[in-house]
């Protein structure tokens, strides 16, 4: 009997232990892929600040974790991409950069965050083109450190072709130039492999999407 | 047994965890009542909490018990928390949050600067918003000839502002006062300022009631901020008509070296152009920069400038008196100027600027059959605490030092003068709400030439009296020693002005629209009494100024409109009586346009400038000062294409002053007998400048 209580015991320790010790991983895991479900469902505005604001919950627990305020930022960047509102996008998207500027401080290293940073950067200065045009050099310098980090990180030829996509012919963009880089994109989705299903996997279709338009 | 009993206890309280669910909901407003919407509410340190929805409505649950925190924050409001006892009830929260302080919706020191743009408090004109502004030629000085306040001026350097003398308007490069930011002198000309518009990251231009921190200007204070740290390394070229320089930017880590050469030449652009004066040299410049900036800190930032230039040219200008003796002029002029400054935060509350600048000019030639030289100098230190409090008020104190002086000398005999001027000056933004902004500041100094003291009290005031407007108004005293012309002849005694002035605006993000009014009442000012120089001359000045801009309207393009009218009068120099003095027109206006046009690659832009006639000396006339000019008129164009040359990014530049080639005049000189005249007329009637400016090592446009 008291084998068998021991036993039991030892076996609920040990199951209850290791679905702790699940959930204790899964429970961020779950909660960046929920968060991810309502970044994929969003479509508004107020859509996107919801999922930066949910990321934002999970980044004040999880300190030492750069996907949360990636997220958060990702999330701002849209929300500012969603509106018209020029003081409002703005605002978005000063709220990304410091989000992105944390995600900094927990991973140094990481090249999909500076990539994320170039593009905020980029949208931050085309909210007033005529008098931001120094922010392309930031936005540059972002993604050319994205890409020393790694180069096979399909979203900087992503978010560079975009940003080239949308910089006039003279100050050195347009279609033309855009092409090659967006076909660059293409090609390094196709062969990139997220290695967790958490990490940042998104803009293979915006990379085509893009590129068609170039043709 | 008692493993059973765990076992037990460990199921129940599995069981209890499932179980014990809180509700928590309610609603956010604002202290002033509206719903907060998408706000984020969160139980600190755990997954749990929502977003409000677009009534400040809000509903999520958790697992959690015991004391927590709810956290509730959202964009434009400052985070805030209540303290809640979890006992598994459902719990009901009626919650409010203030909004937090939004600095572009802050009440800002605004009366006598000219806002036009972006940072609010930040820069006025960009270099690039200098270079593209037609007939400015990319000068510093003559895009600030289209604001407000402003006087056109082409037959002598500086900025005429509100009824000011050119020696009035004073120049501050990262704070630091520089005396001669104008190149070589040419009888009757103005010249363009020496320091490229590009080293600056922005010029804010006050044309009155400026902060304690700048002394030594009677009218007007043009602020020059300079660049941080440049983003590449790259090599620019340029190749003008007039000439061409070459640069190069190195990045390090947390430092750059600039060093850069130019050389100038006016003869090839005289030979098309038709020039006024008779120019046996035209004036020929060469010069070199260097520039070492060191970001010593998050905060902290050092930088240093020298510069050494030289010049020369002579011409033979028209003699009135004895056509047949055309005067001779020449000048070989050198200038050096350096300038370091370090800021550093000491502490989240306490800011250093510190900075040094040396300045000194030299002129030396012929004057007819005189041989004439001249040397101009400034070192200037200066020193400034800055303690931030309360959420944005601050306290600035500091001391500066100026050691200025002339040597001039004629045909070997020689006099000269120098000066120790010290000074320290206090002032204080208070932010009595975010909508009411006192500030209280004084200057005071002490010249060691003069032997005087003065003590300058300056106030300003801005009240935000909607979203985007606000009334303000400033009061200030200013001193400034005599020019060096009169005090190489005498002591005399600080010239002072007093500054009233009154304004609203409207800003929105791409519209500003000002209405200022101003009244300045001038004392002691320089004055001829029979032959010996005092202190008797007095003046006024007023006036109201529109200003207009306008970034929405036009797809690709903006504009901007200024209006100003001067009522002045003057007894000073040697003015016989009160007289409206030749530098001011009763009307001066501009409009700027620039559109970027996509298809072609190119931005153009168009000034318009017009002003009403100037007063000048007639002999034959009663009246001092009594005949006016016909007024000024002159159409601008200029056109930057954007392209590559060998791979490289490169602008084609050109700029067309006085397109339409209407005749201005500035005014006349008349001949001692006052029977024959000559106008003062602008250099050329027309003017003409074309250029490439290559940027290597870049693959944008902007370095």
């Amino acid at each position: 009997m008291k084998n068998l209580t021991n036993s039991l015991l030892l076996l609920l320790v040990v199951f209850g232990f290791s679905s702790y010790a699940q959930t204790g991983q899964s429970k961020y895991e779950m909660g960046v892929k929920k968060g991810l479900q309502m970044v994929g469902a969003a479509q508004t505005a107020d859509d996107y600040l919801k999922t930066s604001n949910y990321f934002e919950r999970i980044a004040q627990v999880e300190t030492k974790e750069w996907l949360p305020p990636y997220y958060a930022a990702y999330g701002n960047l849209h929300a500012g991409l969603s509106t018209n509102n020029k003081v409002l996008q703005d605002q978005y998207f000063d709220l990304a950069l410091v989000q992105i500027a944390d995600a900094e401080t927990r991973d140094a290293e990481n090249s999909e965050i500076y990539a994320l940073k170039g593009y905020i950067q980029f949208m931050k200065m085309s909210v007033d083109p005529q008098s931001r045009l120094s922010m392309i050099g930031d936005a540059t310098a972002s993604l050319a450190r994205a890409e020393t980090l790694n180069p096979e990180n399909p979203r900087i030829y992503l978010i560079n072709g975009q940003n080239t996509f949308y910089t006039p012919e003279a100050f050195g963009g347009g279609k033309k130039k855009a092409k090659p880089i967006l076909e660059n994109a293409v090609a390094k989705f196709a062969i990139f492999k997220p290695a967790t299903e958490i990490v940042p996997a998104w803009g293979a279709a915006r990379a085509k999407a893009l590129l068609a338009q170039c043709n | 047994m008692k493993s059973l009993l765990v076992l037990l206890l460990l199921v129940i309280f599995n069981f209890t965890l499932v179980q014990a669910q809180t509700k928590i909901s309610g609603v956010l407003k604002s202290t002033k009542g509206t719903p907060v919407t998408n706000a984020n509410i969160l139980l600190k340190n755990t997954y749990d909490g929502t977003s409000t929805d677009s009534l400040g409505r809000f509903t999520f649950s958790t697992m959690e018990l015991g004391v927590q925190t709810l956290q509730f924050s959202a964009l434009n409001f400052e985070t805030d928390s209540v303290r809640l006892d979890l006992q598994s009830n459902d719990v009901i929260l009626n919650l409010k949050m203030k909004p937090s302080i939004n600095l572009l919706e802050t009440v800002s020191i605004s009366a006598g600067y000219m806002n036009t743009g972006d940072g609010k408090k930040g820069a006025v004109l960009t270099a690039l918003d200098i270079a593209t502004t037609a007939g400015s030629d990319a000068d510093v000085f003559t895009a600030q000839q289209t604001l407000p306040g402003a006087q056109t001026s082409f037959s002598e350097s500086g900025l005429f502002v509100r009824g000011g003398s050119a020696s009035e308007t004073k120049t501050y490069f990262d704070g630091m006062l520089l005396k001669n930011p104008f190149n070589a002198t040419v009888p009757d000309q103005a010249s363009r300022g020496r320091l490229s518009a590009f080293l600056f990251k922005g010029t804010s231009f006050s044309a009155g009631g400026y902060s304690a921190q700048y002394g030594q200007a009677l009218s007007s204070a043009l602020i020059l901020e300079s660049t941080d740290l440049p983003k590449k390394t790259t090599t620019g070229i340029s190749v003008l008509s007039v000439g061409g320089g070459i640069d190069q930017n190195i990045r390090f880590k947390n430092s750059a070296l600039s060093i850069g050469a130019a050389y100038y030449n006016l003869a090839p652009t005289y030979r098309v152009t038709k020039q006024q004066n008779n120019f046996i040299k035209a004036p020929e410049q060469i010069s070199g920069s260097i520039q070492y900036k060191h970001k010593t800190s998050e905060t902290g930032m050092f930088k240093f400038y020298a510069t050494y230039g030289e010049t020369t040219l002579a011409l033979y200008q028209d003699n009135i008196d004895l056509p047949a003796v055309p005067r001779y002029f020449s000048n070989d002029n050198n200038n050096i100027y350096i300038n370091s400054t370090y800021k550093e935060f000491l502490n989240s509350r306490w800011k250093l600027d510190a900075g040094f600048s040396f300045n000194k000019d030299k002129d030396g030639g012929s004057l007819s059959a005189d041989l004439y030289s001249r040397t101009d100098k400034l070192t200037n230190g200066k020193i400034t605490f800055t303690n931030y409090f309360g959420k944005l008020s601050n306290l600035k104190f500091g001391a500066e030092t100026f050691h200025t002086g002339r040597t001039e000398g004629m045909n070997g005999l020689t006099r000269g003068y120098d000066d120790q001027i010290s000074s320290a000056f206090v002032e204080t933004d208070l932010f009595l709400t975010e909508n009411l902004v006192l500030r209280v500041g004084a200057r005071g100094e002490y010249s060691s030439y003069l032997e005087k003291y003065n003590l300058a009290p300056r106030t300003s005031l801005g009240l935000k009296t909607g979203t985007n407007a606000q009334v303000s108004f400033a009061y200030g005293r200013f001193y400034q020693n005599p020019e060096d012309e009169y005090l190489i002849l005498k002591r005399l005694d600080f010239e002072v002005a007093d500054h009233y002035i009154l304004k609203y605006e409207i800003n929105t993000a791409d519209q500003n629209f000002r209405i200022e009014g101003y009244y300045k009442d001038y004392n002691h000012l320089t004055k001829e009494n029979g032959g010996t120089h005092d202190n008797s001359g007095t003046g006024y000045a007023r006036g109201v100024e529109l200003f207009w801009k306008d970034k929405k309207t036009i797809k690709n393009g903006n504009y901007y409109i200024s209006y100003s009218f001067l009522d002045t009068k003057r007894n000073f120099r040697d003015f016989p009586t009160l007289a409206t003095p030749s530098f001011a027109a009763k009307h001066t206006a501009s409009v700027v346009y620039k559109q970027f046009f996509e298809a072609l690659q190119t931005q153009a832009g168009a000034t318009y400038t017009f002003a009403s006639g100037r007063p000048y000396l007639n002999p034959n006339n009663a009246v001092y000062l009594g005949d006016r000019t016909k007024s000024f008129n002159s159409l601008s164009l200029t056109f930057s294409h954007l392209t590559t040359v060998f791979k490289q990014f490169a602008v084609l530049y050109l700029n067309a002053n006085n397109v339409t080639g209407f005749n201005n005049v500035y005014g006349y000189a008349y001949s001692q007998d006052g029977l024959s005249r000559r106008a003062t007329l602008p250099s050329s009637k027309r003017s003409l400048v074309v250029g490439i400016l290559l940027t290597i090592g870049d693959n944008t446009f902007v370095r």
